[in-house]
């Protein structure tokens, strides 16, 4: 069985070249297969090796234009690319070298398709050489996704704890409603894209004299109850906010007709007259509501929109109160 | 190592006592978070002393403590990466207990700034090991000491693993094939 002999006078037998090269390939002069290691006749499972022809076996990828096993050891500098012609994904690399005797000894090794290769061929640790880095580099490629993936996680979760924190700069704490700033970045957004809105700028009444007479706690009470209210009274996509002590504004893009608008600050005003329980005592608050429309107002400009909302507001209050006044005017 | 050791106590006590242990250990200890993130860093010791607080809340010893999350890195189905990453080192225990020497370097190449404990394995006899490990982190040997046991475990070796002093482990292979060692495939199926 000893066959491939190397000058001068290293002569290593089939058994020894398969250890150290678990993946060589030993062909005669013309190019017939004498013998393969044990790895690399594990990869080319279903072809029949023994006398076959090179390119029996394998489909030459670089260097261009070679197909057999001579024309690639001519061709090629210090190595060259080969895919098996049984269906494996995984390609190989090689380097080669005629004997003196004329036989042909090749290597081989799969490069950067190693996890395909091994996956596909199920091979284990006893088909790699000691010293192939193959397990450190499957080692690295499994650390490595390990990694990754904990670092997109993390991404993930930042992303949530962001969201989070900015959710939670836009919320007025007390209501649950939006606040002054995000009433601000909505009326300025509305403004900006055109698209037609109305504003309902609600103060309640008596506030005052509930803190006065119930105390603080009566007070954010009441103003919990509204928040209440106003989110039972609107829809997801409008946007109600606290924006001072009793002051709240509502913008709404997806109802602007007069009489559903008059409508909607009716039923808020109806609602937070009720007597609101509060312990053995009963708090009682009105609401008044000044109502424009951008469309009316003739202006894109949210201070000028507010302005005007302020006097529908103050025309609501000097109507008597619980009352919703629609002001359908200019902004001077 | 602390990001590392804080996330495994996290995974291990909130799986194995529940959420409310995991919180009340935090209140204890007067942290201000009770989600450690692996890929951040905290001050150097909050690991030791979150354990410290695990202990008291737990009423258990801190050592059976790290020990047991030793055990469950290997064993819980969430932390199979952690099995296969210990299990390339070779293929029978033997020789994993030799591939733990280049464990710093391996963990070096996936995360550069892991301050892995050193180690350094003797072999005394062939069946008869000793590893040193040092670590700034008292918890380090307990936790490797039970990270072994589930290996040996894994491989189906049957072994007496003790720590011995601050810094060393001693091993004892009794039965190399006492059991079917758990199935590794190399290369994971594609998703």
């Amino acid at each position: 069985m000893d066959l491939a002999l190397l000058p001068p006078g290293v002569q290593l037998s089939c058994a020894v070249l398969a250890r150290f090269m678990p993946m060589h390939l030993l062909l005669d002069a013309s190019g017939r297969v004498l013998g393969a290691g044990p790895t690399l006749a594990r990869m080319l499972q279903g072809l029949p090796l023994e006398g076959a022809r090179f390119e029996e076996l394998f489909e030459v990828r670089s260097p261009g234009g070679a197909v057999t096993a001579e024309e690639v050891l001519a061709r090629a500098g210090h190595r060259f690319r080969l895919v098996a012609r049984n269906g494996v994904r995984a390609g190989l690399r090689g380097l080669g070298e005629r004997l003196p005797d004329g036989r042909m000894l090749m290597n081989f090794s799969f490069g950067i398709d190693l996890i395909t290769a091994v996956r596909d061929l199920g091979l284990s640790d006893g088909d790699f050489v000691a010293t192939d880095l193959a397990m450190e580099l499957l080692y690295l490629a499994e650390a490595n996704a390990a990694v990754t993936r904990e670092l997109r996680a993390l991404n993930l979760r930042l992303e949530g704890a962001r969201l989070a924190a900015e959710e939670e700069a836009l919320t007025d704490p007390l209501t649950g409603l939006r606040n002054r700033r995000a009433a601000d970045l909505v009326l300025e957004r509305l403004c900006a894209t055109g698209t037609p809105f109305a504003m309902l700028h609600m103060d309640l009444d008596y506030f005052k004299s509930v803190n006065d007479t119930l105390g603080h706690a009566a007070g954010d009470f009441v103003l919990e109850q509204v928040g209440r209210i106003l989110r039972e009274e609107l829809r997801a996509e409008d946007c109600a906010a606290r924006i001072g002590g009793d002051e709240f504004l509502v913008l709404l893009s997806s109802r602007i007709d007069l009489q559903i608008l008059q409508g909607i600050a009716d039923r808020i005003i109806h609602r937070i007259t009720q007597p609101m329980p509060y312990g053995e005592d009963r708090a009682q608050v009105s609401a008044s509501i000044g109502i424009i429309r951008s469309l009316d107002a003739g202006s894109r400009d949210p201070a000028q929109l507010m302005a005007l909302a302020d006097r529908a507001l103050y025309a609501a209050k000097d109507a008597g109160r619980a009352r919703a006044v629609l002001l359908v005017a200019k902004v001077p | 190592m602390d990001a590392l050791m804080l996330r495994f106590l996290q995974g291990y006590v909130r799986d194995t006592f529940g959420a409310a242990l995991w919180h009340a250990i935090c209140q204890r200890g007067g942290l201000s978070i009770e989600t450690f993130e692996p890929m951040l860093r905290y001050p150097p010791g909050l690991a030791d002393a979150t354990a410290g607080h695990a202990a008291a809340v737990l009423g258990r010893p801190v050592e059976s403590i790290w020990e047991d999350m030793g055990t469950y890195l290997v064993t819980s189905s969430g932390h199979e990466g952690v099995r296969r990453l210990l299990r390339f080192g070779g293929v029978g225990f033997a020789d994993f207990l030799h591939s733990l020497e280049e464990l710093p370097g391996r963990a070096r190449l996936a995360m550069p700034d892991l301050d892995m404990p050193e180690i350094h394995l003797t072999e005394c006899a062939a069946d008869r090991f000793v590893l040193e490990c040092r670590s700034p982190l008292g918890g380090t040997l307990r936790v490797l000491t039970g990270m072994l046991t589930a290996m040996a475990d894994d491989y189906g070796t049957l072994c007496l693993i003790d720590p011995v002093g601050e810094d060393r482990i001693s091993i004892r292979i009794l039965d190399q094939d006492h059991a079917v060692a758990r199935r590794f495939d190399l290369a994971l199926p594609e998703t």
